[in-house]
């Protein structure tokens, strides 16, 4: 498999994510957090993050319906979101955050609708990119992993026939020694 | 031998959790987590004891300002309490509660490193 390829591909997705601004410098932060103790933990964090945040944008859907308005509330909601949205580096969705607070602040209820289905599609852009970016990141372990594989492949390797080597060393016994030509 | 800090994190939000929490085993914090600012009050109810807690503002139940002053109210005035919100108005409402420390979301490990260093000198003193 042409693992050299695939981390180009990931490399290409993930410099795509920033350079069209739905991720910004936190992401790396977390990335950094990443080590051999918990190999996956960016990926988990994205997985979380999902999850909370469709159950927010969910919670806010239905408060959204209920009478009266209650801004305080959605801008609660919003609030928490747009947390979560900064500690991941989520930047175009903290800012449709932004923009739906802002809105609530006015008191403008078509303006925080506007604002909430832009956060909706954001939501599902991110959570796209991010799962072709993890699923080509799957298939395309980080060069140390790989080239540290590498090496265990060539250490069994070597170990099995120098094992090979003196089984048949010792098939041959003293008598195929003696018929050696003497240095 | 570096010294083990016992540290409480506060925070409605699971991925802050993971985050923040990350970033303070990093920092050699044995870490105990609660979503709320009622839980972290029932943790000082029961007697647990922590070095620093990271509290975030805005929670279901309790919010991180009224915690901290109930906490500051039980005689809890060593610890060193550190709010962290992305509101830009929250440092008046944490400072305001009896917190030390304010730090504006998203948490920086750089920004927060110093504060668990300063009470890692502290009580090697």
């Amino acid at each position: 498999m042409d693992y050299s390829n695939l981390r180009r591909q990931a490399a290409s997705l993930k410099k795509g994510l920033f350079d069209q601004g739905h991720l910004d410098e936190q992401f790396r932060q977390v990335e950094d957090l990443q080590d051999e103790a918990s190999p996956n933990f960016v990926e988990e964090v994205v997985v979380v993050f999902f999850k909370d945040s469709g159950r927010l944008i969910s919670n806010l859907e239905q408060a959204l319906e209920k009478y009266p308005r209650d801004f305080n509330r959605w801008d609660a909601y919003m609030q928490q979101l747009k947390g979560s949205c900064s500690s991941i580096g989520a930047s175009r969705m903290k800012n449709e955050c932004m923009s739906f607070r802002d809105n609530c602040g006015q008191r403008s209820v078509e303006g925080c609708m506007g604002s909430l289905q832009k956060l909706k599609r954001e939501h599902a852009i991110l959570r796209q990119k991010l799962e072709s970016y993890f699923q080509v990141t799957l298939e395309a372990p980080p060069c140390q992993s790989w080239c540290h594989d590498r090496w265990i492949i060539s250490i069994n390797l070597l170990t099995d026939v120098c094992m090979f080597t003196m089984q048949l060393l010792r098939q041959v016994g003293p008598a195929g020694a003696a018929t050696r030509p003497a240095m | 031998m570096t010294s083990s800090l016992k540290a409480l994190l506060v925070d409605y939000m699971a991925v802050e959790r993971m985050v923040v929490s990350s970033m303070l085993r990093n920092f050699h914090c044995e870490i105990t987590l609660a979503k709320n600012g009622k839980e972290a009050v029932d943790m000082f109810l029961e007697g647990n004891e922590f070095d620093i807690v990271v509290c975030d503002k805005d929670m279901p139940i309790m919010t991180g300002p009224e915690a901290i002053v109930k906490i500051r109210a039980m005689g809890a005035t060593d610890v060193k309490i550190v709010g962290v919100s992305a509101d830009d108005n929250a440092m008046e409402a944490f400072m305001g509660a009896g917190a030390d420390d304010f730090v504006p979301k998203p948490v920086r490990p750089e920004i927060l490193q110093p504060m668990v260093q300063e009470v890692i000198n502290k009580k090697k003193n």
